[in-house]
């Protein structure tokens, strides 16, 4: 893995800017005025205590939180300056921009060929094309090499690392500008960790990264920026305590819960 | 697990300041040598060294252990860095207490002009108070103690400054050799003070996360 020898620079631009999102549950008030400026080809990762909302505020940005009943966002979320809960935005669209890889890796019943092909067939992209993509994402995936002779098995047959480097190849089929990774690497052995964060290092050239990782050594390892969202009270609406740079949040962190929570003292 | 972490960093703690009081010792026992021309005591500081080299290696591998074991980070990875850091400091200044007591054996057949082994009794007497306030400022994580010891540090300075004044005016009757080994006891007692403030910064860092502060000293001490 590449450590990043150059920073992000203090003047990149913003791909996702937050401006006081409230999400709701129903009556539960799940986040509380979160104002954040996610920064383009830079990967941030949200890290807080199991149920401090980081999961739900990921889901905010592509819109998959519209999909349970009863819940609502105030505030804004704008995509390259787009307000993404605008009426007229489709959440589709706004799902092939951003797109999301699970915890548990979710290939369909179909072969490796199909589920890379899957989303770009759906934008009637033709025959003559499908091959050339299937073979970039999967390559893009650093998936190629061990699929290139099997690509009509089918993907639930490949192991835990792989299905997920397979899910991250059909991400990047449709070229998505922003990718969310709920937990990504919870559920796969460690070999294939590395993997996907080596793959992470190589994709932020083209795409922004947010990741939501319980283990903080990979948030340190592999992000730009670090958000750390914490719940004080049972029941209450989480905050967003801190967001700096990572090196700063696991140096020095301003704040003294996220010193708390990352040294192990409480969460 | 945590817990035996927190033990761990109590005591790499604990190990840095006792090797900081016995290091104040030193200094001590190499400017009494010196002002007393005791070869005994100027012997005990030099064959004592070797265990301080140990023991400062030891903080500096078990520091390097914990990083490697436990993936300390904010101001646990501080407080590592900063007593593998301030570690290293006290070892050069036993080092230089161990000059003082070579010097102390060199000139303990000759008596020189008693104005100067005072000076030098003076400049030691200062050096023990910052060695003691540094400890202290360790132990308490004391910030604005810390700060102090630039301060108590300047005093030091000008009695090394005044040092040569005194030597200029006796120079004709006292021999070179006695005359340089005290220039040379007197700068070793001025490094150890120094080494003691840039420990105090290590101190300030390690309290406030903020290395931008420790360069705005540095600015000041140039």
């Amino acid at each position: 893995m590449s450590y990043r020898a150059t920073p992000v620079a203090d003047d990149a631009p913003e791909k996702i800017t937050v401006t006081g999102l409230d999400f709701f549950y129903g009556d539960f008030h799940a986040l509380t005025d979160i104002t954040v400026g996610i920064k383009e080809k830079a990967v941030t990762a949200f890290i807080g205590p199991s149920g401090c909302g980081k999961s739900t505020f990921l889901r905010c940005f592509n819109r998959m939180n519209d999909l349970i009943p009863g819940t609502r966002a105030e505030g804004t979320i704008t995509l390259d300056g787009q307000d993404i809960y605008a009426a007229g935005v489709d959440p589709v669209d706004l799902r092939r921009r951003i797109g999301m890889i699970f915890q548990q890796p979710n290939p369909f019943p179909m072969s490796i060929y199909d589920n890379v092909a899957f989303g770009p067939r759906l934008q009637g992209i033709k025959k003559a094309e499908l091959d050339e993509i299937v073979q970039t994402s999967l390559e893009r995936a650093n998936l190629w090499k061990e699929t290139k002779d099997i690509l009509g098995r089918n993907g639930l047959a490949l192991s835990g690392g792989q299905q997920q480097r397979l899910c991250i190849a059909r991400v990047l089929a449709v070229e998505p500008e922003v990718m969310l990774m709920d937990e990504p690497c919870s559920a796969i052995d460690p070999t294939s960790v590395q993997k996907i964060e080596d793959l992470m290092d190589e994709l932020k050239d083209r795409i922004t990264i947010i990741i939501v990782t319980h283990n903080m050594q990979q948030a340190a390892r592999v992000s730009d920026f670090t958000a750390f969202f914490l719940q004080e009270l049972a029941g209450e609406a989480a905050v967003l305590v801190e967001y700096d740079r990572t090196p700063n949040i696991f140096t020095s962190p301003k704040d003294r819960r996220t010193e708390d929570y990352i040294t192990g003292r409480f969460g | 697990m945590r817990e035996g972490f927190r033990q761990e960093l109590k005591e790499l703690k604990a190990e840095v300041l006792s090797i900081g009081r016995a290091v104040t010792g030193v200094t001590r026992d190499a400017v009494t040598s010196l002002v007393e021309g005791d070869v005994d005591l100027a012997e005990k500081v030099i064959a004592g060294d070797a265990e301080i080299d140990r023991r400062t290696l030891g903080v500096e591998e078990h520091s390097l252990e914990v990083i490697a074991t436990q993936f300390p980070v904010a101001r646990d990875l501080r407080l590592l860095h900063s007593l593998t850091y301030i570690a290293l400091h006290l070892e050069r200044m036993a080092d230089l207490g161990v000059n003082i007591a070579r010097a102390a054996k060199r000139t303990a057949d000759r008596r020189g002009p008693q104005t100067l082994y005072d000076l030098i009794q003076a400049q030691g007497n200062l050096v023990y108070r910052v060695l003691d306030a540094t400890c202290e400022a360790l132990e308490k994580n004391d910030l604005e103690l810390a700060r102090k010891l630039q301060d108590l540090d300047e005093p030091i300075d000008h009695l090394y400054k005044q040092f040569f004044r005194e030597l200029a005016r006796l120079q004709d009757e006292e021999d070179i050799e006695w005359a340089s080994m005290m220039v040379l006891a007197s700068r070793y007692l001025e490094r150890i003070a120094d080494n003691a403030v840039d420990i105090g910064e290590r101190i300030a860092y390690l309290v406030t996360g903020d290395f931008d502060a420790l360069h705005d000293l540095d600015q000041e001490n140039d």
